[in-house]
């Protein structure tokens, strides 16, 4: 008879499932992880890692039914997903959502074994003081009940267990951690790095801070790691185990324990309350194939299936105590949907390196961090933005099938090295809005019968006047940069940019001190319900401009930490 | 009838370790001493041996052999039939079959003949001239087969082994200072 009871259950195996597994393995608990989507099997027969770009089916094209089909409706056409790539992106086709006709919501996701953790762009970067402090000092969004100082030890916990590759920068906006040996920079890099740090007091380009080994420790090392190879294939999966995810890292630690268990496959439709004890009971489970529900039981449940997952699980659980889902007697539960956006994308070609060059692929960008936690002179908005950016590797001129010519001359021209180009894209900061938010469909269904996901959100006038200022800005900083033939794409005023399209969907279940606005304390845990727990994206009262990975993470081995505590004293 | 050399020229295009991986099937070829035309012999898996015959020779044109290999060498047409069943969807499928038709009436209507009878300068002439025509008016049928084959060869082409003999499936490091002379150096000893 298979075992339906346990200390704790996971919901989710994804970035954040993937520590808590860990945390509660290694501390000695009966510890069940369940994830939704298929199991994948690190170095299995899904990764394409190791096929050269003429080994992939359709030379990496993904097939033309697709379009036809309408299959992956919001997500066909980007880069990333690709004929290698597509298995560990789900189909919005299959997995519909529901939004305002004039609003459209992406909700990109990778049902699967370690979910998104396969597929994530594994920049790595610690949120700053500043950053936790923002809503407790402009008034939006519930203030944070945590600090910096908080989160610092766990972000080290972290850091050194998933390996970070980043340079010690000493920037307030981006503090430094436990990081391996730096990727290089090209040499353009360099040059506007230089430039840059010459002409501003506040505005740096610093070398990215990949998830990604670069000098293994004996840990990551006995965990079947290796170093990067500098490939790029990130998203294919690495048989390396060079980057970090939960298939390379936190489910082998966790398994090793022997207090793992893993089921897939099973889809969490609600969390479970007993209204004796005020507890969660566990969770019920639709099985993917069959359909049939089935239910286990647990001391403590923590959720972490994504933010907005998490959220369609907490409103599907409604009961007699929480008629509008679990945890929510704030009315909150739902609320504060954010993301971080793209508002303008800027190329420059880097004149004087003609005679340089570059050698594999590196896996990580250029970063320019937040300089505007604080209002400048001449400027009517609040927070900031910053700038993801790159001149990784010098191409080719290329070939010439969108434009005339044929025959040897034009492909004698397509060899030839081309100019250096730089790269940057804005990631602004959307501010945490009430109005912004995820909620239950009152009629449509899934193919498992649970409730669509109904996403309501957009920037606002904040968003529109930091995407006025970052033109500005990214276009002098190029200049001075040293870039010229200097291209701007700016999102038109009036056309609406598309949440979620940045893959960094937070909110919607957030931390606060006062159980009147928020969902969840300072542990993550519920106010309603204390042996619930949201650690992933949900939980997040505001969403800097920093990617957010690295402190889920520690948020979640921090949550993890205590509640075990809880466990261990009998309180939970 | 004219001297056919049969030279048997297999086509290998996207073998590799994986089976998933498209597999061009083995075809046979002669070709006519006259016009240097590589005549197909046998059927692909989508398009006739006529159509292959046409679309090899047009890929050819467009990226001919040089110093460095060119389309035939690096199997493109062979790939791209595969293609036809795993990745086309059925406008392009209509659209290459429709191209193979436009081209040779255009030849006709040219030449007075044949696509395949005529010699390699005029096949040289009327692709060339297709090309710049699909580019200069970009409306009508003719032009967008064209346009969408030509970048479907360009793809295949660009993406093959031969196009890219320096590429390294695991580089096994970064260097972004480098000059040409060190990125020479490192290619010829395949590794840091």
């Amino acid at each position: 008879m298979k075992q339906s009871e346990f200390d704790v259950i996971v919901v989710g195996s994804g970035i954040t499932g993937g520590w808590a597994a860990k945390e509660f393995c290694e501390k000695g608990f009966n510890t069940l992880v369940i994830e939704r989507g298929r199991n994948v099997e690190h170095r299995g027969p899904e990764y394409t890692d190791m096929l050269a770009p003429w080994q992939i089916e359709n030379r990496d094209l993904i097939p033309e039914s697709f379009s036809e089909e309408g299959r992956y409706p919001h997500i066909l056409g980007k880069g990333y997903l690709r004929n290698s790539t597509k298995q560990f992106f789900t189909d919005e086709k299959e997995h519909p959502i529901s939004y305002p006709e004039d609003k459209p919501f992406m909700w990109v996701r990778g049902y699967q074994l370690g979910g998104r953790s396969l597929t994530w762009g594994r920049q790595v970067l610690r949120w700053s003081k500043k950053d936790f402090e923002s809503n407790a000092k402009d008034g939006h969004g519930v203030p944070w009940p945590i600090g910096y100082d908080d989160l610092a030890p766990w972000y080290d916990y972290v850091e050194s267990f998933i390996g970070v590759s980043a340079n010690k920068d000493g920037l307030d906006a981006v503090p430094d951690g436990v990081f391996q040996k730096p990727w290089e920079m090209s040499a353009p890099e360099k040059h506007i790095a230089s430039n840059l740090a010459k002409h501003y007091d506040d505005r740096r380009l610093i070398v990215g801070r990949a998830a990604n080994l670069t000098e293994p420790t004996q840990e990551q090392l006995e965990l079947g790691r290796g170093p990067c190879q500098a490939r790029s294939y990130c998203k294919k999966g690495c048989s390396f185990g060079g980057y970090f995810s939960s298939l390379s890292a936190t489910l082998p630690a966790a398994k090793r324990t022997g207090k793992l268990t893993l089921v897939t496959d099973s889809i969490v439709a609600t969390v479970d309350y007993d209204e004796q004890s005020g507890k969660a009971s566990g969770v019920t489970v639709i099985d993917a194939h069959t359909k049939e529900k089935r239910s286990y039981k647990a001391r403590v449940v923590f959720l972490c299936a994504s933010a907005l997952g998490s959220i369609q699980i907490l409103l599907n659980s409604k009961s007699k105590s929480f008629p509008n889902g679990i945890a929510n007697s704030s009315g909150t539960v739902g609320r504060y949907i954010m993301d971080h956006y793209t508002g303008v994308i800027a190329d420059g070609e880097v004149p004087g390196f003609e005679d340089k060059y570059n050698y594999g692929r590196r896996p990580i960008a250029t970063y320019i961090p937040n300089y505007r936690h604080e209002q400048h002179p001449g400027t009517d908005f609040i927070r900031g933005y910053g700038y993801q950016a790159t001149a990784t590797q010098r191409k080719n001129t290329g070939t010439t099938a969108k434009r005339v010519g044929i025959g040897a001359e034009v492909k004698a021209q397509a060899r030839q090295p081309a100019p250096w180009r730089f790269l940057a894209l804005m990631y602004g900061e959307m501010l945490p809005y009430y109005d912004n938010v995820a909620s239950l469909h009152p009629t449509k269904t899934d193919q498992w019968g649970i409730p669509l996901l109904h996403i309501d959100a957009t920037i606002k006038e904040n968003e529109r006047k930091q995407i006025r200022q970052a033109t500005k800005d990214i276009k002098e900083m190029l200049e001075i940069g040293g870039c010229t033939d200097i291209n701007l794409r700016v999102v038109p005023e009036t056309e609406h940019i598309k949440i979620g399209d940045r893959i960094h969907e937070m909110g919607g279940a957030c931390m606060g001190d006062d159980p009147n606005t928020s969902v969840l304390n300072k542990w993550a845990q519920a106010h309603d319900v204390q042996n619930l727990f949201v650690t992933d994206g949900a939980c997040m009262s505001s969403c800097a401009t920093q990617n957010p990975s690295l402190t889920y993470m520690a948020i979640t081995a921090r949550s993890a930490n205590y509640a075990a505590k809880l466990l261990e004293s009998g309180e939970l | 009838m004219k001297d056919l050399k049969i030279t048997r020229r297999v086509f290998l295009g996207g073998l590799g370790a994986s089976a998933i991986v498209v597999t061009a099937p083995v075809l046979a070829s002669v070709v006519n001493a006259d016009t240097g035309i590589q005549q197909v012999t046998k059927a692909g898996q989508f398009f006739t041996a006529n159509e292959l015959t046409v679309l090899v020779d047009v890929a050819e044109i467009m990226i001919p052999r040089t110093d460095t290999p060119g389309a035939t060498d690096v199997h493109v047409m062979p790939v791209l039939d595969a293609m036809m069943l795993t990745w086309a969807g059925d406008s392009t499928k209509s659209q290459f079959k429709a191209l193979v038709q436009q081209i040779e009436q255009l030849a006709k209507n040219s030449f007075e003949q044949e696509y395949i009878q005529l010699d390699q300068a005029s096949r040289n002439l009327l692709i060339s001239e297709l090309d710049k025509r699909a580019f200069a008016n970009t409306k009508t049928d003719l032009s967008e087969n064209y346009r969408e084959f030509k970048e479907l060869v360009f793809h295949i082409y660009y993406t093959s082994e031969e196009a890219n003999p320096d590429y390294k499936v695991i580089p096994g490091g970064y260097r972004g200072d480098i000059t040409k002379l060190e990125l020479i150096e490192i290619n010829k000893r395949g590794y840091l």
